[in-house]
């Protein structure tokens, strides 16, 4: 095992001595969980990656992942940590078919501007108005053709995320209830494995069964066998028009009975999302008629033909009435995305609020879904806590995030009873934010199954030397 | 183990009814729709999981080499037995376990065929979207296997995208639940990774599939061409404008003719090729949608365009893309399908080069395919009596692959590597690509006794 400073002049080398930093002001910026790693790297491409990883593993470095860090902090607190990989400076797009609906970009590209980027092949967009103003001037929205295309996924932070800490947290958005998940979006990858080596799969057509599905296997393991370098995306085109209907309830019970009546019919809304009156304000919108303390509100995303879109508007107003609705709201194209990209961002996860929070994922199946709402709901609220309630309906998921100020002792036993609760309906759950000290009671990753056996035989096989991310994931991998 | 103390093992797990070691019955079991043929040393029919749980595990113990076959309608020698051993036959265990409307799911035993699936949920106005041609015969637990395409994947995608979990027996007879009712479960996506593992990581003895509701409207077109250069401007062009329809097919002149000449559904005979089109979901809008594809039809020189209007003409037309690679048998005996995948906009450069191809190795060469999403099947037509031809075909097919892999394509977009591909495997994939799924397959197969060389080839020779 070499001196310290000689494996920081090895990893200097790798990429350059301006990209390799070891000052304490930059360490600080890539804690994890409080701990300070040795030295944080930013490699511009997968070979410069792959080299640095072979150091590390020689050396039995433990090293983690960064994009842009919006989603650092879930998993438990690392067990060791002495290099951060920041992909920051992977910002390339590598391939841009958009004839052929694909997309190869670095790990480093940033969320947004992969939807910035392909708006401005055509002349629609799929981001809000404003900000594709600052992109280009040349572009204009409009509603004439909709040969455009876009990128159909809407995680959370689209604004900082980068797409490789996307597909590594496996995140996703109100939207899979339409366009479904990143494992269906994902036709291949670029990875470096835990001991440097570099491994290509998939590839850029949308079928491909040669060898193992590793790029959808790697999707959602959170750097804990290797690291994204690049990924070849799947692109839709753009629907024809896009609305949003929103509709108020005075309470639960109506709420669920007109989602569940919506669910019912045979049309295709792009997302039903269920918001309760703290997560609704978290969007800092205007109130909807008869809106109260114990309201929920209940958002629809459409993304269809014209004529499928209006046909929808009106049956989900008609299915709204009989359910009780207080309030109704339609929002028209111009400012359709940009509510959903506020919805994105009720659920706060990262540590640059003050307050101490905790934010929770809950995932069951989807017929599940009231009584675990409710449940988290009560959990938290029996103690005195006011959460934001956001459930993806018809997904089978919900998020649930709640500020503790000094009564982070409550929710350890809130949070396992309400394991306990998606667990018996076959779920699970993942708290995806805690204050650090609150982890070593809580259930960080849920509960694992019978194939956890199967995961640990390919963590042992595959990272042998524990470089990546030791400790950090399920179980303790 | 000597063979008589396994088949006796066997017999104490199994209904001894259900052991099969006479020479007729493992002729039956040495073949499958690919070329190769190998002969296990005894094949066995289990009724459910915990049987094929206690015969993984004397497997493993005794080093026994095993693999599972559902219809062995697998192309790429996925279910020949090459090192003998035993065979695991699903027949049997072909039940469904639960329909749960409300949860979107259906829970299958393997080998249920994957038509009399789809049938059943179709009555209940649901939908299991994966439709290989093979469906008639093949197996979820095959499809499962090899990650099974069929027309319907441009817009619903394959198997794997259809599969919520499965009960899986592992190398030495654990059995272990992967994913389930419920997405996003934490963890790695192990259902991912077994999804078309060609059999070689464990034996898959349930599946949850995912249910989806019947669309409201379908709306199917065939498209007659008098060149495959317009048909194929065609398939790029209905992409590019924005449509995604839920499947686009393209038959070629050998094809429809070989169809014609068994099934008679009403191709044209001295077409060069036609597509089949078709849109389906809510209804607002699709009429318009078809206007458009009529239009860019037309753009590109369609000779004629036929919509079917009922359920008898949409059967027909159905009937001979499905019935295709069947049908070939009256030109040759034996077929050799390539299953490469290429980029949309590269296929009529790929489909001039298959054209050259044909001529350079004197063989005739038929094309069904998913023109949608770049999925080629030229049929290679010849007699596999022949050894100078079959050498041929094999170099003609290599080459074929070696085209769509050039164009930055790959070797296989549905059927698998199997036995069949592992040469070309270095097309697309380097040495530490292979080594990393060597190290997946060391995890979960150390002894190498299930399913053995398939789908993985040997490292290279230290030069």
């Amino acid at each position: 095992m070499a001196e310290f400073t000689e494996i920081i002049k090895a990893l200097a080398e790798c990429v350059g001595r301006d990209h390799l930093k070891t000052e304490e002001d930059v360490l600080s910026r890539y804690r994890v969980d409080g701990l300070l790693p040795k030295a944080v790297a930013f490699p511009s491409n997968t070979d410069q990656v792959s080299g640095l990883m072979k150091i590390a593993h020689n050396e039995g470095w433990a090293v983690a992942p960064w994009g842009a860090g919006t989603k650092i902090s879930t998993g438990n607190p690392p067990q060791r940590l002495d290099l951060v990989i920041c992909t920051r400076r992977m910002n390339h797009m590598r391939d841009v078919d958009v004839a052929n609906l694909t997309l190869t970009v670095e790990a480093g590209v940033r969320f947004r501007d992969i939807q910035a980027r392909l708006a401005t092949q055509e002349d629609r967009c799929y981001l809000p108005l404003e900000d594709l103003m600052t992109e280009s001037d040349e572009v204009v929205c409009s509603e004439r053709s909709h040969s455009g295309c876009f990128f159909p996924l809407d995680p959370p932070f689209s604004e900082n995320a980068t797409i490789g800490g996307v597909m590594a947290a496996n995140s996703s958005g109100p939207k899979r209830l339409y366009y479904n998940l990143p494992r269906d979006l994902v036709l291949g990858a670029k990875v470096v494995a835990a001991d440097g080596s570099v491994v290509g799969t998939g590839g850029k057509t949308v079928k491909n069964v040669s060898g193992y599905d590793i790029s959808k296997f790697m999707l959602g393991t959170c750097g804990s066998l290797g690291i994204l370098c690049e990924m070849t995306l799947r692109l839709l085109p753009l629907p024809e028009a896009m609305a949003t209907v929103v509709f108020s309830f005075s309470d639960f019970e109506s709420a669920s009975g007109f989602v569940d009546a919506v669910l019912n019919t045979t049309m295709l809304p792009a997302a039903v999302e269920v918001m309760n009156e703290a997560a609704f304000h978290a969007l800092e919108g205007e109130d909807l008629p008869g809106m109260s303390r114990g309201s929920f509100v209940v958002a629809a995303a459409l993304e269809h033909f014209k004529p499928a879109v209006e046909r929808m508007k009106e049956k989900f107003r008609e299915i709204a009435k009989i359910h009780g609705a207080t309030g109704e709201r339609v929002i028209g194209e111009d400012h359709h995305a940009l509510f959903w990209l506020k919805v994105g961002d009720i659920m706060p996860v990262g540590a640059e609020r003050d307050a101490e929070y905790v934010t929770i994922k809950l995932n069951y199946p989807i017929a599940a879904w009231k009584d675990l709402a409710e449940a988290a709901m009560e959990g938290f609220t029996k103690q005195g806590f006011n959460p934001r309630l956001l459930v993806h309906s018809g997904s089978g998921i919900c998020l649930i995030s709640t500020d503790i100020g000094s009564d982070g002792g409550k929710v350890s036993g809130i949070v396992k009873d309400l394991l306990a609760s998606c667990r018996r309906e076959g779920g699970n759950l993942v708290v995806q934010y805690a204050p650090t000290a609150l982890k070593k009671d809580l259930p960080i990753w849920g509960e694992s199954g019978s194939d956890f056996i199967v995961m640990k035989r390919l963590k042992e096989r595959l990272d042998p030397k524990g470089t990546m991310c030791p400790g950090r994931y399920v179980g303790g991998l | 183990m000597e063979k008589q103390e396994l088949t006796a093992r066997l017999k104490e797990i199994v209904d001894p009814e259900f052991v099969l070691t006479s020479e007729m019955d493992l002729k039956l079991y040495s073949y499958d729709a690919s070329m190769d043929r190998a002969t296990p040393d005894v094949v066995v029919l289990p009724s459910c999981t915990e049987e094929v749980s206690k015969i993984m595990a004397l497997c493993y113990k005794e080093k026994v080499p095993v693999l599972g076959r559902g219809s062995g309608t697998n192309l790429t020698g996925g279910t020949i037995p090459t090192k003998g051993g035993v065979v695991i036959h699903f027949a049997r265990m072909n039940k469904i376990l639960e329909v749960d409307l409300p949860n979107l799911t259906v829970t299958v035993e393997p080998g249920i065929f994957t038509l009399d699936l789809q049938n059943r949920m179709v009555a209940l106005g649901y939908a299991y979207q994966p439709d290989p041609a093979s469906q008639k015969v093949s197996t979820i637990g095959g499809n499962v296997s090899e990650n099974s395409g069929g027309p319907k994947c441009l817009k619903y995608g394959t198997t794997t995208n259809h599969v919520k979990g499965l009960e899986m027996v592992l190398d030495d007879g654990t059995v272990v639940e992967m994913g389930g009712k419920a997405q996003d479960a934490p963890g790695f996506d192990l259902t991912g990774l077994m999804v078309g593992s060609e059999g070689t990581l464990g034996m898959v003895t349930k599946v949850i599939l995912r249910l989806m509701r019947k669309p409201e409207a379908v709306k199917t077109m065939l498209a007659v061409f008098n060149s495959i250069q317009d048909g194929a401007n065609t398939v790029s062009a209905i992409i590019a404008e924005g449509i995604i329809p839920a499947s686009l097919e393209m038959m070629d002149n050998t094809m429809m003719r070989a169809v014609e000449a068994t099934l008679k559904v009403g191709y044209p005979l001295d077409a060069a090729c036609v597509l089949i089109i078709e849109l389906d979901g809510m209804p607002e809008g699709m009429d318009e949608k078809a206007e458009q594809i009529v239009s860019i039809c037309k753009a590109n020189k369609v000779r004629e365009i036929k919509v079917a209007k009922n359920q008898e003409e949409y059967d027909l037309l159905w009937a001979g893309r499905k019935g295709a690679f069947g049908s070939v048998g009256q030109i040759r005996p034996s077929y050799m399908c390539c299953d490469g995948t290429v980029p949309r906009t590269k296929l009529p450069e790929v489909l001039a080069r298959v054209m050259e191809i044909s001529e350079e190795y004197n063989l005739p060469i038929g094309n069904v395919f998913h023109a949608g999403d770049g999925n080629l099947h030229p049929l290679i037509l010849f007699d596999d009596r022949d050894k100078e031809e079959v050498a041929r075909v094999l170099k003609a097919s290599s080459a074929i692959l070696k085209a769509c892999a050039d164009v930055g394509g790959t070797i296989s977009g549905e059927h698998g590597v199997g036995l069949e591909k592992l040469k070309e495997t270095s097309f697309i994939f380097c040495e530490s690509d292979l080594e990393f799924e060597r190290n997946i397959k060391r995890a979960m197969d150390p002894s190498n006794i299930i399913n053995e060389g398939k789908m993985i080839p040997e490292p290279a020779c230290e030069a």
